[in-house]
């Protein structure tokens, strides 16, 4: 793992801290609030790849527990973890790999490398459109479908909420988090295509 | 701009080591999941109360912690009243609150460098098989508290840059130029951490 690698995570996590210190809308229904957070979830996951974007995630959980109030809201501290919302925290982690993961595996493309000789290394023949395509829908299932299906089972274990109102409950989330997920997508292929000129 | 949870003194809470502390709070915590009496949960959150006392915390400062989750458990308590009956809820809400404190405890009464030696320690083993640096760990946890404020900084540029070119600042067109100051960032700092060595 070279310097740069250390550094883009760190300033990806800066990233995600900073998107989360947007004040949260808080929702109806459920204890779960609305944050910009999973953006940059999925951002880190389609530009960085999978190995970088869950060290990113992974890095920010930890700083979070640690008690630096880092989360939404300007929570922290271990506490988190025995909350209703920690499934959604911890859900991020493999979220952000599985975006990255499937971001590549579809447009068949390196992720950004440290290295700069690699810049001018792949090229697809896939239209822009089809690429943007193709990154919304890893980050719709990494960074939605993954992290609602442990976020949700953990929330109703807490809380002992009914399975079936919690899932009702959870649509409010949908169509926000598929508009982040479709400006992440479009974000990140003009991204790479910029980095592969 | 990031204040850490930690409260100074010099209790007993404060000099007893980092790792036991830790180890007590997984211990505890995940006990705690498994007690269903009210009044044992009452005792635990007393005697967690009296920590906190001891920990020299100000009331203000624990109600500052507490204030986004108090809404929360009254929603919660409210919700399994209605469901599950009274002795539920307040077997549920007991159980939160005292698990909350108890990782509040912790985070006040520990510095944030003595969390940072039980993190390396943590994955000590993982260095001997050679998976992780543990330096570079801290490398990576420094290097992102200090680069909090920076995607702030560059928003407020680009938006000013944006408003003085006549251009109304939307998401997309804010995304490309974040991330790319992003990336171009990443490579000055790399640059420079690699020139010290």
């Amino acid at each position: 793992m070279k310097t740069k690698d250390i550094v883009l995570i760190a300033l990806f996590t800066a990233l995600i801290i900073a998107l989360g210190l947007v004040p949260p809308i808080p929702m109806p229904l459920v204890p779960v609030p609305l944050t910009l957070q999973t953006f940059g979830v999925m951002l880190a996951g389609l530009i960085l790849g999978p190995a970088r974007a869950g060290l990113v995630l992974l890095l920010y959980v930890t700083i979070a527990l640690l008690g630096l109030p880092v989360l939404p809201g300007g929570r922290a501290g271990l506490a988190v973890l025995a909350g209703p919302t920690a499934g959604f925290l911890l859900g991020m982690i493999p979220g952000a790999v599985v975006t990255g993961w499937l971001a590549t595996f579809f447009s068949r493309t390196e992720p950004f490398k440290a290295d700069s000789s690699s810049l001018h290394a792949t090229k697809t023949n896939q239209t822009p459109v089809w690429q943007i395509a193709h990154y919304a829908l890893a980050a719709v299932v990494g960074g939605l479908v993954l992290v609602y299906a442990i976020g949700i089972p953990w929330l109703v274990f807490v809380t002992k909420m009914d399975f079936a109102k919690a899932c009702w409950a959870m649509v409010v989330f949908v169509p926000g988090d598929l508009l982040k997920a479709l400006v992440a997508a479009v974000v990140a292929q003009r991204i790479r295509r910029l980095n592969m000129v | 701009m990031i204040g850490s949870l930690y409260l100074p003194g010099n209790t007993w809470l404060h000099r007893s080591p980092a790792g036991l502390k830790l180890a007590v709070l997984a211990v505890g915590s995940t006990a705690l999941m498994w007690v269903h009496s009210p009044s044992v949960l009452l005792v635990a959150c007393v005697l967690v109360c009296l920590s906190v006392r001891w920990a020299g915390a100000s009331v203000q400062h624990v109600w500052q912690q507490l204030r986004p989750l108090v809404w929360l458990l009254f929603v919660l308590g409210g919700l399994s009243v209605w469901s599950h009956g009274v002795l539920q809820a307040l077997e549920m809400v007991l159980r939160l609150l005292t698990l909350v404190l108890a990782a509040l405890v912790v985070s006040m009464t520990t510095p944030l460098t003595k969390m940072m030696q039980v993190v390396v320690w943590l994955l000590w083993p993982f260095q001997r098989l050679g998976w992780v640096d543990a330096d570079k760990v801290a490398l990576g946890v420094g290097l992102t508290l200090r680069l909090v404020p920076e995607p702030g900084v560059q928003w407020q540029d680009l938006r000013e840059a944006q408003l003085a070119r006549g251009l109304t600042p939307s998401p997309l067109t804010m995304g490309v130029p974040m991330l790319l100051r992003t990336l171009r960032r990443a490579d000055e700092i790399a640059e420079a951490i690699d020139a010290r060595g």
